[in-house]
């Protein structure tokens, strides 16, 4: 145990003193930080609905401040009011004629214009169209209204009584007695990503720091020091401490950083950054379970290649698995007390994001937490044990890489 | 400390590389192991290392099985290799600590040896930033940093100039002079002539050769003349022996400056003496023939 300590030192001591693993590190988390505390200084309320003038919040934007679009009522059903309250963000002139109209879109005078031909037809001018781009779904909505009160006023009825009938105020008092999924599963979708992005890269970065002990030669020295399980533990669990060192910098930085300037964001992050502290548990303990499980295994495919630039065909069928488990969770989060989660949540493979989610976002006894972190913490000794044997075995292993079938049958035979 | 490695064998895959080596070596004294490339010195030496295991035969120190991990050895391996991208002495404190050293300790031991061995200027410098002589050097010093009783050498010499090759020699010296029990293998006969005591020629996997080298070269050197004449070629004077001396001797080998000559059943030194001095030759050399290890290493595994 004394060994593992002295690797598991040695390995950190070269994370922490790795100016670019922290000058990067200090970079992100500060970048973060900066970009959440962006609204305080910079007027976002295009973006986030909040302007924060003198301490008090304003809604309300200037004229001056609002998009110009221009109207041409050429069928006289056009009603600016309506337009003024389905539009609040813009300012709405009228124009001479189409030509105008035209000219001022195309000189970016005007964000875009519409030319109302006939009671149920328009025409919409734009100089470039964005992805989301709602203008025309507002916009037939409005000319429906325009018909509607035309219809109204020709048939003699009370448009004012008819849309008060039909937009009678239902008051619903919600109690969600467990959880909310509609609100969890952004973080959830989120936290499951982050999960994968910390095994993919830094799982990468362990079996790569195992290979170059084989391509520099380093690896009969150390054979020869210690055993291969504290060579092993102690180099993944260092590899996995310092990402889990630089996530965690990050994660917390911007989560604190939420947290201090929530009002001015409006709440709009909340579904990503305002996570439940029992969720950030299980978080930490399934996606550490399962980063953990995940890097053993890298460590193992390192150690079954002698040049680094075959780190990645080693490890193709591991990054294979990876694939297919955040694929299955993400798609199952949807369905979060199907059987599919269930059995998932389960399986040391796939536990770190699915149990986790579940805990989230389901319905889960304590008892499955249980044995579900019990599978997870055993498999971890289990991939521990046989990467730090594969270790051993790959050792002055040179030449073309190592199948991991070949490898099992190798182990197998020297028992 | 006695340590002895009886009938080794060794298999990789369905092909025997080793096949019954032995031999034994004690505190205080070298062995060499020799043999030519791929003879099975390297594997012999894994396998006393733990890092190959044997297929049959035992290792035992004083009697008991020999447990590396249970005792301090220094192991030079044949592929060198530290870490490239650290600081020298942060890897020899982290080897001599791996090894069972205390911190404390391991930094005074890593700076006396970078001092030793003339690299003390490079302590902070990163590996890869030394010239190849240097960065075998620091490899010797951190194999040796924790102050090993055992110490076994692979190819020690290999890459290393004449300046830094005197100043291993000292060291290996200083190592077997303190008592340690020193095994190193090389094919570079001059330096094992130097401090072994002991010698194992294996070849193709078998040691054909194991024992004290001061006996092993008196063996060899029994019945063996040499001779070197004025004015006659190496080539003349082998001409005129086999016709003279035919009765005594015969010429065992043309060396450069002098022959070698084998004594005949019954013929003995007084009797060629006797025959020398009623002879015309003006005798350059004369005397008893001490062969080289190298001689005896050719004679055992040169085809």
């Amino acid at each position: 145990m004394r060994k593992f300590w002295i690797v598991l030192s040695y390995e950190l001591k070269e994370y922490f003193s790795n100016k670019a693993f922290m000058g990067l590190t200090v970079f992100l988390a500060v970048l973060g930080v900066i970009a959440l505390f962006f609204p305080r200084f910079v007027d976002l309320s295009n973006f986030t609905g909040v302007k924060i003038v003198g301490g008090q919040e304003e809604n309300k934007p200037s004229n001056e401040e609002k998009d110009v679009y221009l109207y041409l009522d050429q069928a006289g059903v056009v009603r600016e009011e309506v337009l003024k309250e389905m539009f609040p963000g813009v300012f709405w002139q009228k124009a001479s004629d189409e030509a105008a109209l035209l000219a001022a879109v195309e000189a970016q005078e005007a964000e875009a214009g519409f030319v109302v031909t006939g009671t149920t037809t328009y025409r919409y001018y734009v100089f470039n169209r964005s992805m989301t781009d709602s203008n025309t779904a507002m916009f037939d909505q409005a000319m429906q209204v325009f018909y509607r009160m035309d219809y109204c006023m020709t048939a003699g009825l009370d448009y004012g009584q008819i849309t008060e009938m039909y937009h009678v105020p239902v008051t619903a008092d919600v109690q969600i007695l467990n959880k909310d999924s509609g609100r969890n599963f952004w973080y959830c979708y989120v936290l499951v990503i982050i999960v994968f992005m910390l095994i993919v890269y830094y799982g990468q970065m362990i079996a790569v720091s195992v290979t170059v002990e084989k391509s520099n030669r380093a690896i009969e020295v150390l054979v020869t020091s210690t055993s291969s399980n504290s060579l092993l533990f102690g180099k993944v669990i260092a590899g996995a401490i310092g990402g889990v060192f630089q996530m965690g910098v990050l994660l917390g930085a911007i989560l604190m950083a939420y947290q201090v300037n929530r009002e001015q964001w409006g709440g709009m992050l909340d579904m990503f950054l305002y996570i439940p502290v029992e969720v950030i548990l299980a978080f930490a303990f399934f996606g550490l379970g399962g980063y953990l499980f995940y890097a053993f295994l890298y460590g193992a495919m390192g150690a079954l290649v002698s040049k680094t630039e075959d780190v990645s065909k080693s490890s193709s069928g591991l990054m294979v698995v990876i694939m297919v488990v955040y694929f299955f969770s993400l798609v199952q989060l949807s369905n979060i007390d199907g059987t599919v989660i269930k059995v998932l949540s389960f399986l040391p493979i796939s536990s770190y994001s699915t149990m986790f989610a579940r805990i989230a976002m389901g319905t889960v006894a304590p008892w499955e937490i249980i044995l579900s972190f019990v599978i997870l913490v055993a498999s971890n000794l289990g991939a521990g044990v046989l990467g730090a044997r594969l270790y051993r075995m790959g050792t002055l292993r040179y030449g073309n890489p190592i199948k991991l079938g070949t490898a099992l049958k190798d182990l197998k035979k020297s028992e | 400390m006695r340590l002895e490695v009886k009938d080794i064998h060794k298999k990789f895959g369905e092909k025997e590389v080793l096949h019954g080596i032995s031999f034994q070596v004690e505190s205080g004294k070298a062995l060499g192991l020799l043999g030519r490339n791929g003879a099975g010195k390297t594997t012999t030496i894994r396998i006393l290392m733990d890092v190959f295991h044997a297929n049959s035969g035992e290792i035992l120190l004083d009697g008991k099985k020999f447990v590396p991990a249970k005792h301090r050895i220094g192991y030079l391996p044949e592929e060198r290799g530290l870490y490239p991208k650290r600081k020298v002495v942060d890897q020899m404190v982290y080897l001599a600590v791996l090894r069972g050293m205390k911190k404390g300790e391991a930094k005074e031991s890593a700076k006396k040896w970078l001092a030793r061995l003339e690299v003390e200027q490079y302590r902070d410098s990163k590996l890869e930033t030394l010239s190849k002589g240097n960065q075998q050097k620091v490899q010797l010093a951190s194999t040796l940093v924790h102050n090993p009783e055992i110490v076994i050498l692979d190819e020690p010499f290999s890459g290393l100039d004449p300046v830094n090759s005197q100043i291993l020699k000292d060291v290996v010296n200083e190592l077997i002079a303190e008592g340690r029990l020193v095994i190193f293998s090389s094919h570079q006969m001059s330096y094992v002539e130097e401090f072994c005591d002991n010698i194992a020629i294996i070849n193709q996997g078998e040691v054909v050769l194991a024992g004290e080298l001061k006996e092993i070269k008196k063996e060899y050197g029994r019945d063996r003349l040499m001779l070197s004449a004025e004015k006659l070629s190496v080539e003349e004077l082998a001409q005129k022996v086999e016709r003279d001396w035919q009765e005594l001797v015969t010429v065992q080998e043309r060396k450069k400056d002098f022959l070698v000559l084998a004594l005949r059943d019954g013929a003995d030194r007084r009797m060629c003496l006797e025959k020398l001095a009623k002879s015309d030759l003006v005798v350059e050399r004369f005397g008893i023939f001490e062969p080289s290890l190298n001689d005896i290493f050719v004679s055992k595994v040169g085809e």
